[in-house]
């Protein structure tokens, strides 16, 4: 027995090593595996302090660029407005939208809620990337819902705490997105594989479609996290290859990740009970 | 050899932490070159310090860098494995006549050679260990290798102006009279 202690004691400083390095193993795989209780990142109370005041320094040097984006998006949100005045003026026929989306289908009368945020961490050249933003469960956000702004989609929120939020950016290795080529619906899964974080690629689009450059890319509403129909970016070159019987297709992000500084959290109302019915089937992919 | 640590560490703790997170972050060069600069927090420490407490110390620089950067573990095992490895690589340096009760880690009082034979092996290890936690695969194996040494070479050039700059040349002499 004595001698055991004495091993220990000689050789202390290497089994205390392999302790710590067992604990950061341990760290690193339940935190890429595992959704929310991860109390040590940047929604952390103090960590999310020092980062939010380090973005009040950081904003001053891009109010121009913020004030441009958002003055477009008014734009944007007054124009729709007056075609919608425009259309109840001039067209009457109110009961055309029976005609559209039957009276029970759910995903015309349950709306989405936008919660808007500030991002006050962000990085784009990580092989994973994650935002932080200002708002949490105090201003209704939760783990798992998307995450938008003016130009297309952002990521989905990853960890809440009571006044910031941490979100898996598109940049990140495991994030997928199910995605469509709007004109002609054909979906596919969108995945960033490192390197340039302007390109990401397109999978799983079948060999009989005939994508081009240029064709407009969005999402495709097939689960929980994004509405229909959010723009993901264009596409700037589809490959064939020999041995796949996918294309290959590159697509240009319409988010400029190194600019985000307001995003929209998307709260779907119906997104409890339309995951525990997909979970119950057993149909639910990872795919966000 | 001088082995105390003293209020002068935490003050660099608090500031290499700090302009790690508040500058160093946004600080990327052609997307492959990071400069992880708190790891001169360890690199600086004395010489003689107790070997547990530098793996405890390791542990904790990394897992408050890896709060903010969103990579729990990550940086915490680097620093760790740093940690470990810096007793060894110091043994491998010793000077002919061994270590003297005043030395640090200082370039002007180790000299060149030595200092920045201990920076380059030292900062190789961890910003492998990084690139490498990060990546999980081999696929990307060669860009990840080219980050790494573009990286290494980022973060000991920082370290060296840092020295030059902040470091005194002036050896704190004990007379012996």
């Amino acid at each position: 027995m004595r001698n055991l202690f004495a091993f220990i004691y000689r050789f202390r400083a290497f089994l205390v090593f392999v302790l710590l390095e067992a604990l950061c193993v341990y760290l690193i795989v339940r935190y890429n595996t595992y959704q929310g209780a991860a109390f040590f990142n940047s929604a952390n109370k103090y960590v999310g302090q020092v980062l939010e005041y380090q973005s009040s320094v950081t904003d001053y040097f891009r109010l121009s660029s913020i004030n441009n984006t958002l003055a477009r998006e008014n734009a944007v949100l007054r124009r729709e407005l007056m075609q919608y005045r425009v259309q109840e003026v001039s067209d009457s026929t109110a009961m055309l939208d029976t005609t559209i989306f039957a009276a029970t289908d759910t995903s015309h009368t349950a709306p989405y809620i936008l919660h808007a945020g500030r991002v006050i961490n962000n990085s784009v050249r990580r092989m994973n990337n994650y935002l932080t933003l200002a708002v949490g469960t105090a201003d209704g956000v939760q783990p798992g819902m998307g995450v938008v702004s003016s130009n297309g989609v952002v990521g989905r929120v990853k960890t809440v705490s009571k006044d910031y939020a941490t979100v898996t950016s598109v940049l990140h290795s495991q994030m997928l997105v199910s995605a469509k080529i709007r004109k002609d619906n054909t979906f596919g899964t969108l995945k960033w594989t490192g390197g340039d974080y302007r390109t990401a690629i397109l999978d799983y689009i079948p060999l009989h479609v005939h994508p081009e450059k240029g064709d407009t890319v969005v999402t495709s509403g097939f689960n929980t996290v994004f509405p229909e129909g959010i723009m993901v970016g264009t596409i700037t070159s589809v490959e064939k290859e020999q041995d796949r019987s996918f294309y290959t297709i590159k697509v240009k992000l319409a988010v400029d990740f190194a600019q985000l500084s307001y995003v929209y959290v998307v709260e779907n109302t119906t997104m409890y009970e339309r995951e525990d019915l997909e979970q119950q089937a057993g149909i639910l992919t990872d795919e966000q | 050899m001088n082995s105390r640590f003293g209020i002068k560490n935490i003050i660099q703790f608090i500031l290499f932490v700090a302009l790690q997170i508040l500058l160093f972050d946004n600080l990327v060069l052609f997307s492959t070159g990071f400069c992880f600069i708190y790891v001169a927090f360890l690199l600086f420490l004395p010489l003689g310090i107790n070997r547990l407490w530098l793996l405890l110390l390791g542990f904790i620089v990394g897992f408050t860098v890896d709060m903010f950067y969103d990579t729990v573990g990550i940086h915490a095992a680097a620093s760790v494995l740093l940690a470990f490895l810096r007793p060894l690589v110091l043994n491998l340096l010793t000077p002919r006549d061994g270590y003297d009760t005043n030395d640090s880690v200082n370039i002007h009082v180790m000299g060149w050679r030595w200092f920045l034979a201990y920076i380059f092996i030292l900062i190789l290890f961890h910003h492998v260990a990084v690139f490498f936690l990060e990546t999980i695969n081999f696929q990307a194996a060669l860009y990840t290798l080219g980050k790494t040494i573009a990286s290494t070479l980022f973060t000991a050039t920082v370290m060296v102006i840092l020295q030059l700059l902040f470091f005194s040349p002036k050896r704190e002499r004990v007379d012996y009279r």
